[in-house]
């Protein structure tokens, strides 16, 4: 009996693949030339894998340009003016670069057409690739080649050439127990002289680089979906008490019964809460004390506690003393010197804006005492007020005929509202994902041949098997070969030696790294 | 129950015994190579593979068991021992740490960093112990020697929990993870260095580094642990994102460099298989990637945004 495990280059197996991300690029061919030669083209240049690195690397790149320049912030994408002052703030920054950044788009590299045409055909070539790859895997799983050339087994990676008494048959059952044993699954050639088997198992393992690829396009489709449908407001306040539409044909109010903050010993905060009632059409449908990580969520709405601040409880009248505005409007905006807060309230009547000024928190004003806030009546769309006044806690003030009176302070909460159906997009793809990485590289896809045939004495049993990228087959392989001999030899002391220390051999073949 | 202050004084002793005993691990190893013997166990190398015109490279040297003929030098063995007891005491650290600060040692620039350099003892001792290759340890003992000194430079402070910090199973799953999949980024950007600083060859091999062939398995073994775990700490990050921010992605400057590592191992990923990029361009973009991660790591630094806190 004799034992002849190798591990030599491999010459004659690189046309079949072990797992899915092999050698994508090279099998273009298998589409036929002539119909256009520009959709072939085209096909070709999507499904190559030197494409898809050089796309995800441009991608890096841009991500990467993202990260380093300053970028607009959302609030003011919309608003040119606003726009306008936030490039020329960057101008002490960026110099004379200003200017030709700003037209680049790189100030917002993530809504840029370039970042989103490069994630475009990012995901065209990871379609191309799954549509082009998965037929391959198909066959590689549900119909292998159960038989190989006599090269494959004097050149595979890994082989062994097994002797044994027994015949073919009992050989080939033997073969078949101990493969079943190892759970692979085994598969007789039809139709040849010599016995030939194939064996694997993981053979859905493959399936995971299909999964994962195109659960990338799931994610972006989701950051499709939830840059184009649903609403995000981010700056929803809510007085403590009062009533506010959420809108957005939701048909959703939202009333903030108490908002509470706490702090550390250290200043740092701690918590915030909001005790929200929503409300469906007038009905109340859910009461929830928000928090920071504990959002409510309704009808595929959701709550998010976001920041605070405080709001001034303002009533305007008319000369006939007509309630033209009795609600409270949120300081929710900081002055550019950060040294006051300012919020706005619109009067229907005369289509007049108001804005109320009183000092940031922390903050002295000489002008603006404590228990006074400064208002400004502006006409719509004018820079300059009509008339600007500063009045005291429950004194009523007349201005241009209006009555106004400034009742008292409250809290607001400041909330995040959104209803997102990208989200799940998102969630599905991830998880596919996930699952997608696991079974590719945790689940190689092992495969074996078998040649048994008769010899003299007994039965020859050849063996051979690829592993790229599946270094850790070796050793089962190994065990295989170990098994499959002791199953064809049941008592032989000078076997069992070889059959235990299957390394000897291969110690020969190897290079001794010293 | 230990005193709060007690466990941070227990924790500021353990992670000196772990620099400590992180900076002797790696003098071992420099000296067994400085002497000049070999500071892995001489791996029996079977050719079972070579780059291929077509673009695979069917690469399979890898170390067998040991043979009785190549045990490690002592000081080499003294060495492993050391990373050993160091992997123990960063583990206490982090535990005191923990019982100090009363929640997961992630919350701010000294417990994150202890933590990263817990991940790459980690990852160094299992992949030391799978591939008996130590020369690594030559470069990943001494990134982890500076996280940590880095993390000793800035003292401990018991900073609580911001309300937007405050999910205890997310905290520590999102951060395990990412220290996870840094700790074997590092190992992998460590065989990618070695691969890098041999001429084409590897005729540096009998000068006790290991064989190119041996180091691009390793880089591509880590980085198939790494990647997927990158690929949870992204997800586990979105899924938080949107719970405590309202949004699952708002390219946060360390949402966007996760984003960035992540597409670097991606592209490496598949151009382990693309032609013409096997080999000294795959090792590159280990390197690429690593510094991504350090980036990652440090990047809020300078850039503030959400994650201004870690």
């Amino acid at each position: 009996m004799s034992q002849d495990v190798q591990t030599r280059p491999a010459e004659s197996d690189t046309r079949e693949s072990v797992d899915g991300l092999d050698g994508v690029g090279g099998v273009a061919g298998n589409r036929s030339v002539g119909a256009s030669d520009v959709l072939d083209r085209l096909w070709r240049f999507f499904i190559s894998m030197r494409t898809g690195l050089m796309l995800i690397l441009t991608l890096g790149v841009f991500s990467f340009i993202g990260t380093m320049l300053a970028q607009v912030p959302v609030g003011i994408v919309g608003d040119p003016a606003a726009y306008e002052a936030w490039v020329t703030s960057m101008k002490p920054k960026y110099g004379g670069w200003t200017p030709v950044l700003d037209k680049l788009g790189l100030f917002s590299v993530f809504t840029t057409i370039w970042f989103k045409g490069i994630t475009v055909l990012l995901a065209t070539s990871v379609l191309a690739c799954s549509v082009n790859r998965a037929p391959r895997l198909w066959k590689l799983a549900f119909h292998p080649r159960t038989r190989m050339g006599e090269t494959f087994f004097t050149h595979a990676p890994l082989r062994a050439n097994i002797l044994v008494n027994t015949g073919t048959d009992t050989a080939a059952d033997d073969v078949r127990t101990v493969l079943k044993s190892h759970r692979f699954r085994t598969v007789t050639d039809p139709g040849t002289d010599e016995e030939d088997l194939y064996a694997d198992r993981f053979r859905w393992g493959p399936f995971g680089t299909v999964i994962a690829h195109l659960s990338f396009v799931v994610i972006l489709l989701g950051f499709f979906l939830s840059a184009t449908t649903g609403f995000k407001n981010t700056q929803f306040t809510a007085p403590v008490g009062q009533t506010v539409q959420v809108g957005e044909g939701t048909g959703l109010s939202v009333v903030a019964k108490s908002f509470t903050e706490a702090y550390y010993p250290d200043g740092q905060p701690k918590d915030y809460a909001s005790d929200l009632v929503l409300y469906k059409d007038g009905v109340q449908v859910d009461r929830k004390t928000i928090r920071v990580n504990h959002p409510l969520s309704f009808d595929g709405v959701s709550f998010y506690q976001s920041f605070f601040g405080v709001a001034a409880s303002m009533k305007v009248t008319d000369a006939a003393g007509k309630t033209l505005y009795r609600e409270s409007a949120p300081l929710s905006w900081e002055s550019k010197d950060k040294k006051h807060a300012i919020g706005q309230f619109h009067l229907k009547a005369n289509g007049q804006n108001v804005y109320v000024v009183a000092p940031a928190s922390g903050k002295v004003d000489p002008e603006i005492k404590a228990g006074q806030v400064q208002l400004e009546v502006h006409e719509n769309g004018k820079d300059q007020p009509l008339a600007t006044e500063v009045v005291s806690q429950g004194k009523p003030t007349t201005i241009n005929g209006l009555t106004y009176t400034f009742e008292r302070t409250r809290q607001f909460t400041g909330l995040t509202v959104a209803r997102d159906p990208g989200a799940n997009f998102v969630w599905v793809g991830s998880t596919l994902l996930v699952i997608g990485l696991f079974l590719v590289f945790f689940f190689p896809h092992r495969r074996m041949w078998v040649r048994i045939r008769k010899t003299s004495s007994g039965s020859e049993i050849l063996c051979a098997s690829t592993m790229k990228r599946d270094v850790a087959f070796e050793p089962q392989f190994r065990q295989l070969i170990t098994d499959i001999q002791l199953a064809g030899t049941p008592s032989s002391p000078t076997d069992t030696r070889l059959a235990g220390s299957p390394s000897n051999e291969t110690q020969k073949v190897g290079q001794n790294d010293a | 129950m230990l005193e709060p202050t007690v466990a941070m004084q227990f924790s500021k002793y353990s992670l000196l015994a772990g620099l400590m005993l992180v900076v002797l691990a790696a003098v071992c190893y420099t000296l067994v190579l400085a002497l000049g013997k070999t500071a892995h166990q001489a791996p029996v190398l079977a050719h079972a593979g070579r780059a291929t015109a077509r673009g695979g490279v069917a690469t399979a040297e890898r170390p067998q068991p040991p043979v009785s003929s190549a045990q490690p030098p002592a000081l080499a063995q003294y060495g492993t021992y050391f990373t050993w007891l160091s992997l123990a005491f960063l583990t206490a650290c982090l535990f005191f740490l923990t019982i100090g600060t009363g929640h997961g040692p992630f919350s701010n620039q000294y417990e994150f960093s202890i933590s990263f350099a817990w991940g790459m003892v980690l990852a160094y001792v299992y992949f030391e112990h799978k591939y008996k290759v130590r020369t690594i340890g030559l470069m990943v003992l001494p990134i982890a020697a500076a996280f940590l000194g880095y993390a000793l430079s800035m003292g401990a402070t018991a900073n609580p929990l911001v309300p937007a910090l405050q999910n205890p199973p997310l905290l520590i799953t999102h951060i395990v993870v990412a220290v996870l999949a840094y700790g074997a980024f590092s190992i992998s950007f460590a065989a990618a260095a070695l691969y890098l600083i041999q001429p084409e060859g590897g005729k540096l091999a009998t000068a006790g580094l290991p064989k190119p062939a041996l180091l691009d398995e390793m880089g591509y073994r880590a980085v198939i642990i790494g990647f997927p775990l990158m690929t949870l700490t992204v997800v586990i990050g979105g899924l938080w994102a949107e719970k405590a921010w309202g949004t699952y992605w708002s390219w946060d400057p360390k949402e966007t460099a996760s984003l960035i590592t992540w597409l670097i191992y991606g592209a490496y990923l598949h151009a382990r298989v693309a032609r013409g990029w096997v080999g000294r361009r795959s090792a590159w973009l280990l390197v690429l990637g690593f510094v991504s991660v350090l980036f990652c790591f440090f990047g809020n630094l300078f850039f503030g945004g959400l994650h201004s806190y870690a």
